[in-house]
């Protein structure tokens, strides 16, 4: 009997994970909805590495030789593109999903590395204008907030068609973080749990949004640019359809890309990984000759200096944080402990971003929640943390042998998984086989 | 004596670039004189982004986002106008003396958008304060996820009128095609009759000439629970 005991049964179809989703849905009568992006394990830039110099080639010295960054955004019609120091931009994410302190932390810290920030779905927070040098005003679905006062201060413009935890659908707002400042910004109601829109209400398919594009150039004078920003489904097609409708630069956003609220279905079974997506963007481009001059921003999980150096390497211009920049200010910090198990989670694992009471301040409405966050240490943590990343980056491409981050190309990688073989179409280390391809 | 003559600029739009239009538009708008466009002929992004006082009276059907964008204008148009007319405005009038396509007055924060003819689908959507008046039928999907604002529609109104309506009034004097999720009729009083009235006698409407409804939020779904889940 003991020995019987010690082989306990698992099954592959109903898994402890999976009984659980079960009895969950079983008391709760709907879908679940939680805060970050796919929590499954996809093929992702940590399945590559770079060849860096030996004898075939020479690195630049490590810790001395100068290796540029400088990033340019929108050099196709705009006649201001948007010029960051950095490679590395931070993500549209809401005051409202976000608190105040979360926000004014993320425009500070981008201005001392002197990249760009974004808005998020319920308007131009003042406060975050004024410590952001370079702000992207989203245009979303829901307009919450939007206006051609805000629209005229905004140093680019981000048409948000979809994003990659939710690509094809909305996000929420639970009514406990909609209080009478983030409901007045978004002229709704207080405390209704405010679920947006997924399409927009002025314009359907790609033709109007040729349209839709010259109208905000025609408000912004063609001075700013307009990038569009989408969901990693069907890429190639989005990304050819998108420039022909006149964008500057495309935002992808892969399925690890975070949320502050949606259904786990999307974030789990919608879209496809930031690997591939970024891949299959890059050929769309150069298959209809704009590569380089409509540029790639792309997201989606992207955590350290190996993925951006990978990510720029496969052919982005940049990439954008969102989730990651939050880590960095203290998300998920083992401090607070009580507040974490009343949500029922523990430091490392929380994404209850949702409920609104995020032990550490950040995705928060709640005055004494946010003081946890005081805004010049969170400023400080983030802006340490973008410069390690780009310290990372150099040291990645000098040791490539490239004296700009940009330099860096798919000639630097290779794959260590078969999967990754065939998203990336980079040969299997150590092999010259691509997998599909040879 | 002066007399004084307001001034008034015509462009001829034949010959120019949108973008020429919109400039010279901003110009005289910054100067305060007034302008009358000719041969507009369907096209898009007319008279958008424009952010001070400016008449301007376009003599022609105009396309895609008329007025869009904008603050304190006052257009006129005699003539057609395609999607979504005096999109995002924040304040001033738009008038419309034909029928507008799809989406007019898109999810307008303030003033007002007049249209004296017919609207097609999602007329009002996402209105956030502005006032939408029509003097004949709209379409589908109207007054779709409204947040807040008026919306006067003298004629009928199709399928799903006022789905997802947050907050704002909806007043109907034909037929309502029907209500989508959370709208539901409320009774017509003396402050709405007065409205009416006040809004519609500038376009020589009588209200009393109509049997309005009036249409609002139910507001039994403004909180997300399971068991609501047949009501989309």
């Amino acid at each position: 009997m003991d020995s019987e005991k010690q082989v306990l049964k698992t099954s592959s179809t109903y898994t402890p994970e999976a009984i659980a989703a079960i009895q969950e849905r079983a008391e709760l009568g709907r879908y679940m909805i939680r805060g970050y992006g796919a929590f499954r394990n996809v093929p992702r830039f940590d399945d590559l590495v770079f060849l860096t110099t030996s004898l075939t080639r020479l690195p630049l010295e490590g810790y001395r030789e100068k290796c540029t960054t400088k990033t340019l955004i929108g050099t196709r019609y705009a006649q201001r593109p948007m010029e960051l120091e950095i490679p590395i931009t931070i993500a549209g994410m809401s005051f409202g999903a976000l608190s105040y302190n979360a926000k004014v932390a993320l425009g500070r810290a981008a201005t001392l590395l002197g990249t760009s920030t974004t808005t998020g779905d319920g308007g131009m927070l003042p406060a975050e204008r004024e410590a952001s040098s370079k702000l992207v005003y989203q245009c979303l679905p829901s307009r919450y907030g939007f206006n051609p006062t805000d629209l005229k201060k905004a140093d680019a413009i981000e048409i948000v068609v979809g994003q990659g935890a939710k690509p094809g659908g909305g996000g929420l707002l639970l009514g406990q973080k909609v209080n009478k400042v983030v409901a007045g910004m978004r002229t709704l109601p207080e405390g209704v749990d405010q679920r947006s829109p997924c399409r927009h209400p002025d314009w359907i398919g790609p033709d109007d949004l040729r349209i839709k594009i010259e109208e905000l150039r025609e408000a912004t004078e063609w001075e700013i640019p307009i990038y569009v920003k989408m969901g990693a489904t069907r890429v190639k097609d989005d990304v050819k359809l998108a420039v022909k409708a006149g964008a500057d630069a495309i935002v992808l956003d892969g399925m690890e890309g975070g949320t502050a609220a949606t259904q786990s279905i999307f974030q789990e079974h919608a879209g496809i990984p930031t690997l591939p997506a970024l891949v299959q963007a890059v050929e769309a481009l150069q298959e209809i000759g704009v590569y380089g001059e409509v540029q790639l921003v792309i997201s989606g999980g992207i955590r350290s200096g190996p993925d951006v150096a990978k990510a720029l390497a496969l052919g982005a211009d940049a990439v954008s944080l969102g989730t990651a920049t939050l880590i960095a200010m203290g998300c998920n910090k083992p401090v607070y402990i009580e507040d974490y198990h009343k949500l029922g989670t523990e430091p490392y694992h929380c994404h209850h971003c949702h409920t609104g009471m995020c032990p550490v301040g950040i995705t928060t409405q709640d005055a004494e929640l946010m003081q946890r966050l005081p805004i010049d240490e969170a400023t400080t943590y983030v802006a340490n943390y973008l410069q390690s990343l780009v310290m990372e980056v150099q040291s990645l491409a000098r040791a490539c042998g490239k004296s700009d981050v940009h330099n860096l190309e798919r000639e630097d990688l290779v794959a260590l998984t078969l999967e990754a073989s065939a998203m990336a179409k980079l040969p299997l280390a150590g092999t010259d086989f691509i997998m599909g391809q040879s | 004596m002066h007399q004084t003559i307001p001034q008034q600029i015509v462009i001829d739009c034949t010959n120019l670039t949108t973008r020429e239009i919109n400039q010279k538009l901003k110009a005289l708008a910054s100067e305060g004189i007034s302008t009358k466009l000719l041969n507009p002929a369907g096209r898009h992004n007319l008279a958008v982004g424009i952010t001070q006082n400016i008449i301007i009276s376009i003599a022609g059907p105009v396309g895609y986002y008329c007025g869009g964008l904008s603050d304190n204008i006052n257009i006129e148009v005699f003539g057609d106008c395609g999607w979504s007319v005096g999109e995002n405005l924040m304040s001033g009038n738009i008038t419309i003396h034909g029928n507008a396509s799809a989406n007019a007055a898109a999810s307008a924060h303030g003033g007002k958008i007049c249209i004296l003819g017919n609207a097609g689908p999602r007329a009002g959507i996402s209105l956030k304060g502005a006032t939408l008046i029509v003097s004949g039928n709209v379409g589908y999907g109207s007054a779709f996820m409204m947040q807040q604002g008026c919306m006067i529609v003298c004629g009928d109104a199709g399928a799903n009128l006022a789905d997802s309506i947050y907050e704002g009034a909806i007043f109907v004097g034909g037929e309502i095609n029907s209500l989508g999720a959370d709208a539901k009729l409320e009774l017509m009083n003396d402050t709405d009759w007065q409205l009416l009235e006040q809004e519609l006698s500038a376009f020589n409407i009588s209200a009393r000439d109509y049997n309005f409804k009036k249409v609002i939020c139910a507001k039994r779904l403004y909180h997300f629970k399971a068991k609501d889940w047949g009501n989309y």
